[in-house]
């Protein structure tokens, strides 16, 4: 049973990041049901020197990938986008800059998003990213400085523009 | 990929904002680290960039704090061939406690080892609970036939239990084909048309387990008594289905008391 008490330790790590990553709680809470799930179906397969965390964390991409293919695109201008009805963030941090943050982040592409996220938010070291996404390191520090740079110029905009023009989180899949 | 290819040959700009971010996440050696103290002492534009990101990484935290709120339980059935080959953990495996934090509810049992009778029920019950025209042999209006009839068959007095109070009515019963002898199914329905069975048969070991099988939607709590397998089965929630059983295994003489 130690598998499952050893899983247990992150799973509220993993949802933050599931949160993170979709802007959607409940969204958030299936990808961390699926991933269980997964992983206890596949925990013969992760070897023991290995990475508890880091194994989830590639189980949880992976299906985030996949769900994300199958929904439809989201606009990131619209107002019943998920991540504008999330808590209000806390309060020791100017919650405006906050909003702003959080508006900017989802105008990331989801490579660029993930990335920052796992080295921002989950403080992973770059190695860590790298065997979750499955790219060289060179890649994640790339992406990782892009998505950065990206931040920057979208909270530098003009206040006074307010919003970002719309953009489309991930790609539009024609499954239907 | 395009994107490979500059990340193995970065322009110099890139390269200069990568270990910029490196610094902010202590991904550099010494030597680098001693470079860029230097670089960020004597240029204000990049010291302004390196507290972006910073202030990037802070905000995300303030974001997205760890969730403490609402606690979910993650429900996770145990599923078969590998977990039996991994098995050890004696015959009962625990399902539906990995929650994230304790909740106090714990989910039902599986096994990987069900008796045979358990598994007969469970897709008579898919056989049968579906059949709109004949879903029974005997129906409940010749109810003393009915109890009269399997339980000679079954060579044990039989009764169908009331199942009145969770909204179920007697529907009637049949015979059916057991593992080692003859077997009774009696099939109860609730006013939206939703059935559940009781199944009865002759069982090997006289012990009173009391087991869930859980095939998809449908569920089947069974469990044995004094000789007697039964098994409940039903489309409804577990937690309902399990309370029914109850009441069912209590009314049949068992003793469900070692189980609630």
């Amino acid at each position: 049973m130690s598998f499952e008490a050893d899983m247990v330790v992150w799973l509220p790590a993993l949802r933050r990041y599931a949160r993170a990553l979709t802007g959607d709680a409940a969204w958030a809470d299936d990808l961390v049901q699926d991933t269980a799930e997964r992983a206890l179906n596949r925990w013969h397969t992760l070897q023991p020197q290995s990475n508890l965390r880091a194994w989830l964390l590639t189980i949880l991409r992976h299906l985030y990938i996949d769900q994300l293919r199958k929904r439809r695109e989201i606009a990131v201008d619209d107002d019943s986008a998920p991540w504008r009805t999330m808590a209000a963030p806390a309060d020791e941090v100017d919650g405006l800059f906050l909003l702003d943050v959080q508006r900017a982040l989802y105008c990331l592409p989801v490579e660029q998003r993930e990335v920052l996220l796992l080295v921002g938010l989950e403080e992973l070291s770059y190695q860590q990213v790298a065997s979750i996404l499955n790219v060289p390191v060179g890649t994640v520090m790339s992406r990782l400085s892009r998505a950065r740079e990206h931040m920057r110029s979208l909270l530098k905009e003009d206040p006074g523009s307010k919003r970002p023009p719309l953009k489309v989180v991930g790609k539009a899949v024609k499954d239907k | 990929m395009n994107e490979e290819t500059t990340s193995r040959l970065p322009d110099p700009d890139q390269a200069h904002l990568q270990t910029l971010s490196a610094w902010v996440d202590n991904e550099l050696s010494d030597a680098e680290r001693a470079v860029v103290v230097e670089q960020l002492a004597s240029d204000p534009q990049d010291s302004a960039r390196v507290a972006d990101y910073r202030a990037q990484n802070a905000a995300l935290k303030a974001l997205f704090a760890t969730p403490q709120d609402n606690v979910r339980c993650i429900f996770l059935p145990r599923r078969a061939p590998l977990w039996r080959r991994a098995g050890a953990a004696g015959g009962w495996l625990a399902a539906g406690l990995l929650c994230g934090l304790a909740s106090g509810w714990l989910g039902p049992y599986f096994s990987d080892d069900q008796p045979a009778f358990a598994k007969r029920a469970d897709i008579a019950y898919a056989v049968y609970a579906p059949e709109q025209r004949h879903p029974v042999e005997v129906a409940a209006a010749e109810e003393e036939h009915l109890i009269n009839w399997l339980s000679k068959r079954l060579d044990r007095p039989l009764t169908a239990p009331s199942l009145q109070e969770y909204g179920y009515t007697l529907v009637g019963g049949r015979l059916l084909p057991g593992e080692t002898g003859p077997a009774a199914q009696f099939m109860y329905q609730n006013g939206k048309g939703e059935r559940l069975t009781l199944y009865v048969t002759a069982a090997a070991k006289d012990t009173t387990a009391f087991r869930l099988l859980n095939d998809g939607k449908r569920s089947t709590f069974y469990w044995v008594n004094q000789g007697m397998g039964y098994a409940l089965s039903g489309q409804t929630s577990v937690a309902r289905l399990r309370s029914m059983a109850i009441d069912v295994c209590s009314a049949l003489g068992g003793h469900p008391e070692a189980w609630r």
